[in-house]
C-alpha cells in the first residue's frame, strides 16, 4: 500500500509541476515519493532487468543518453528514460512515476537511464540493470569525489551485483579496466583522427587502474582518451574496439563504422565516443542495425548549452561549457580554440565552486591542461572573468608564456561587464567558456540585448 | 648559471589536482634566482635515485590505492631521503601524499599501509571527501607569511610528535587543516614541508616559493640572486580569496574567522 500512496503522490506532484512549468521538477516527484516508500524504484512492475541500461561515467552521460534515445525512438522503440539529466535515484524514480500506470506498471520496450557514477550501486540495488555503459572515469568534482579511484571503487562494487553486460570505452584506461568484471564485454572507440594530439613531457598522464604504474598514451583523441598501454602490466586499449568509429572527416562532417557512412551532427572530437557508444548500444541492446541507426544521425540535436553559436551585436560568440574541476572538458575547449586558425578573443570564466557548502575558489585543474597550442594560435586577447578566481586564471595564461599585456581580468560574473568587454574586442570571433550556470544567465542577456 | 635540479616524484602515479603548477613555479623562480632549472621525473623506470643530487624534491598527491607500489619503490632510498630532510633541504609534499611519508596509513576497509616513516604521523582515510579553501599563517626560512590554497581532504592526520623535530607547518585562520578539529595545518621538519595545501600552492603564494628556492640554494652551496618579482597579480588573487574565505558560509568550527 505504501508503494501506491508514494506513486500517486508522485503523480500528483508531476501533474502540479506540469501546470506550473513543464521544464522543472525532474527530481522532485521522485524525491517526495521516496520519502513515503524508500524502495519505490524496486516496486514498479513490468521492468525486465535485461531491458535496463544505465549510462554512467564522468563525461558524456547526458549526450550519449540523448543520442541513444534519439536512435531508438527513430527506430520505433518505446524508451523510458531521464533525458533531463536528473541522474540520481530520484531522477530515475521521477521518470518511472511519469511512465507508469496508476497501478505502477511501466510500459516500455527499453529502460535507459543516465546515472551519476557515485550512485550506480545505490540505484542498482533497487533496479538491477543487466547492462551498464561506462563512458570514462576521469578527474572531476574533486570537492565531492576526491580522486577518480574513489569513484572507481564504488563502480567496481556495483558491477559485482549479479551478471552484467558492460559497454566500455576502449580508449579510456579506467573504463576499459572493467573488462574483467562483466559477464559480457562490448568495447567501443575511435580510430586516430586528424585532431588527435600528444602532450609535452611536463604533463602528467595517470596511474594504471590495475597496477598503479604509468599509463602511456600513444596519442589522445580527446583529453585522457586515446590509444594507451600500461608500461608495467600490459593493460591497454584493444587494437580495434568492437564498435569503432573510423574515417573521421571533420570538414565534411562524416565518419564510418564497419564501412557504413554516418552524418556527424557535431564535429567536435569528444562526440566521436558518444557516437560509437550509441551505435554499440543500438546494435547490441536494441537490435538496431548500423544502417537503421545511421538514418537517425543527421537529425540529432544535443541538449542545449554544450556548444552553442550565438550572435551578439555583430559578433559570433562560440560558447563552450566546461564542467568545473574537470580538466578534460577544459582541455577539449582549449583544443577547439587552438584549432581555429582565425584571430580570436578568449573569454574564460572558471568561476568558484558554489554548488555545495562550503563554496570554494578552485581553479587548479587548469594546470593539468596543455594551453601551448592555443597560445601559439592567433589570439587577439584573453579575458579572465568570474568571482575570486579570475586572477589565478590570468596567472595560468602567464605561466604558459602569454604576455600579461594581452590579458585583462574582471573579478565578477556581471554580464554587463563581461559583454562590454566582448564588445570592445576588434575581432568578431569570440570564444566564451564558462560552466553551465553562467551560460543560462548569459543566454538571457544575449536574447535581451544582443540585437539592439 | 648553474643547474637547479628538481626531482618530481612519480608524476604519473601521484598525478592529482594540477600540482604540475608547483613544478612550473619552482622552475620559474629558480631561473629568477640565477639558475637553469631542470626537472627530473623519478618513477618506476628510474634506474638509480640519489636524493642528494637534487636541490628540491617535490611530491604531489595521488590515489591512496597507488601508495603501496610507490612506498615499495622508495623504501630502498629511505635513508637517503631522511638525510636530505635532516640536512635542512626542501622536500615538498602536498595533499594525500603527506601520508606516504608518515608512519602508517589506516584505510577505511580496515587495512593498513606502512609508510616511509620520514615523519611520525599516522594518517587515517576518511569515509567522505572534504574540499574547501584553506588560509593559514606560517614561518618558513624565518619569514612570516600567510598562505591561501585549497584542500581536498581524504585523510586525517593525527597528532604531531614535536619531540622528533616535527611541528605544524601552519596555524589555520580558516580551513580543515590536518583533521578539522584544531588549527594545525601540515607538518614542517627542518625545511621540508608536508602540507594539505593545493592550489597550486607555489603558484599562488610566490613568497613561499622564493624562500624554498633560497633555502635549496643555501643548503646546496649555490648562489641565490635576489629576486625582484612583481606580485601584484598574486596579491589581487590573495585579497579577493581572503575576503571570500572570511565571509563565506561554512560548517567548520575549528577556527574563529
Amino acid at each position: 500500500m505504501k508503494f501506491y500512496i508514494a506513486l500517486w503522490f508522485g503523480k500528483l506532484i508531476n501533474g502540479l509541476i506540469s501546470i506550473v512549468d513543464k521544464s522543472r521538477g525532474t527530481n522532485l516527484a521522485g524525491e517526495k515519493a521516496m520519502k513515503i516508500d524508500p524502495r519505490l524504484v524496486a516496486h514498479f512492475k513490468g521492468i525486465d532487468p535485461q531491458k535496463v541500461l544505465f549510462i554512467t561515467g564522468t563525461n558524456g552521460k547526458s549526450t550519449t543518453n540523448n543520442m541513444i534515445h534519439h536512435i531508438f525512438v527513430n527506430n520505433g522503440k518505446n524508451v523510458v528514460t531521464n533525458l533531463e539529466g536528473a541522474n540520481l535515484i530520484y531522477g530515475v524514480a521521477t521518470a518511472l512515476i511519469k511512465a507508469s500506470t496508476m497501478s505502477g506498471r511501466v510500459k516500455g520496450d527499453y529502460f535507459i537511464f543516465e546515472t551519476d557514477e557515485r550512485y550506480v550501486p545505490v540505484i542498482r540495488k533497487q533496479l538491477p540493470a543487466a547492462n551498464l555503459l561506462i563512458t570514462n572515469l576521469q578527474k572531476d568534482q574533486v570537492q565531492r569525489n576526491g580522486d577518480p579511484d574513489y569513484i572507481y571503487r564504488k563502480l567496481m562494487d556495483a558491477t559485482k551485483l549479479g551478471d552484467i553486460k558492460l559497454f566500455l570505452n576502449n580508449d579510456e584506461p579506467r573504463a576499459k579496466s572493467f573488462d574483467e568484471s562483466g559477464s559480457k564485454i562490448v568495447t567501443y572507440g575511435a580510430a586516430k583522427h586528424a585532431d588527435a594530439f600528444t602532450k609535452g613531457d611536463s604533463y602528467v598522464t595517470m596511474a594504471c587502474p590495475k597496477c598503479h604504474h604509468k599509463i602511456v598514451f600513444d596519442y589522445y583523441n580527446n583529453d585522457g582518451v586515446g590509444k594507451f598501454h600500461c608500461e608495467n602490466c600490459g593493460h591497454s586499449s584493444n587494437k580495434t574496439a568492437d564498435y569503432n568509429v573510423t574515417d573521421v572527416d571533420f570538414e565534411n562532417r562524416k565518419f564510418k563504422m564497419d564501412g557504413i557512412e554516418f552524418d556527424m551532427p557535431y564535429d567536435t572530437p569528444y562526440m566521436l565516443y558518444n557516437y560509437a557508444a550509441a551505435l554499440a548500444v543500438a546494435k547490441e541492446f536494441g537490435g538496431i542495425s548500423l544502417e537503421d541507426a545511421a538514418k537517425a544521425f543527421g537529425s540529432f540535436k544535443n541538449v542545449e548549452g554544450r556548444y552553442e553559436i550565438l550572435k551578439y551585436k555583430g559578433k559570433t560568440i562560440k560558447y563552450m561549457r566546461i564542467k568545473q574541476e574537470n580538466p578534460e572538458t577544459l582541455q577539449t575547449c582549449i583544443n577547439v580554440m587552438a584549432s581555429d586558425p582565425n584571430r580570436k578573443m578568449v573569454a574564460l570564466g572558471l568561476c568558484p565552486l558554489i554548488d555545495m557548502i562550503p563554496n570554494y575558489a578552485n581553479s587548479f585543474y587548469a594546470f593539468d591542461c596543455d594551453l601551448s597550442k592555443l597560445v601559439k594560435s592567433d589570439v587577439e586577447s584573453y579575458f579572465c572573468f568570474s568571482d575570486r578566481v579570475c586572477y589565478d586564471t590570468a596567472n595560468r595564461f602567464i605561466y604558459e608564456g602569454v604576455d600579461p599585456d594581452m590579458i585583462s581580468t574582471a573579478d565578477t560574473e556581471d554580464v554587463n561587464i563581461i559583454f562590454r568587454k566582448i564588445e570592445e574586442a576588434e575581432t568578431d570571433n569570440i570564444y566564451l567558456i564558462t560552466w553551465l550556470h553562467t551560460y543560462y544567465t548569459m543566454r538571457k542577456y544575449i536574447d535581451k540585448e544582443g540585437n539592439k | 648559471m648553474s643547474e637547479f635540479k628538481i626531482a618530481w616524484l612519480f608524476p604519473d602515479t601521484l598525478f592529482l589536482h594540477g600540482e604540475r603548477g608547483n613544478i612550473l613555479a619552482l622552475s620559474r623562480f629558480a631561473k629568477m634566482a640565477g639558475h637553469t632549472p631542470t626537472v627530473y621525473k623519478v618513477d618506476f623506470n628510474t634506474k638509480e635515485f640519489d636524493p642528494d643530487a637534487f636541490d628540491v624534491i617535490f611530491c604531489a598527491p595521488g590515489e591512496i590505492s597507488s601508495f603501496p607500489a610507490v612506498i615499495e619503490w622508495l623504501t630502498p632510498y629511505k635513508e637517503k631521503l631522511e638525510a636530505f630532510v635532516d640536512q635542512g633541504r626542501p622536500l615538498i609534499v602536498t595533499g594525500t601524499s603527506v601520508a606516504l611519508f608518515g608512519s602508517r596509513i589506516l584505510r577505511q576497509d580496515g587495512s593498513e599501509i606502512v609508510g616511509l616513516n620520514l615523519i611520525s604521523v599516522i594518517s587515517k582515510e576518511n569515509e567522505d571527501v572534504y574540499g574547501d579553501d584553506n588560509f593559514f599563517k606560517c614561518v618558513y626560512n624565518e619569514q612570516q607569511m600567510k598562505i591561501i590554497g585549497n584542500q581536498i581532504q581524504m585523510i586525517d592526520i593525527d597528532e604531531i610528535d614535536e619531540t622528533k623535530g616535527e611541528r605544524p607547518f601552519g596555524e589555520l585562520i580558516y580551513g580543515y587543516g590536518n583533521c578539522g578539529k584544531n588549527t594545525k595545518e601540515g607538518i614542517i621538519k627542518g625545511n621540508s614541508v608536508f602540507t594539505n595545501t593545493l592550489g597550486p600552492m607555489l603558484v599562488c603564494n610566490p613568497m613561499l616559493t622564493i624562500e624554498i628556492v633560497r633555502v635549496a640554494c643555501e643548503k646546496h652551496g649555490k648562489d641565490f640572486q635576489d629576486i625582484d618579482f612583481d606580485m601584484s597579480l598574486e596579491n589581487q588573487s590573495y585579497d579577493t580569496k581572503k575576503e571570500f574565505i572570511l565571509t563565506k558560509e561554512s560548517e567548520l568550527t575549528n577556527c574563529k574567522r
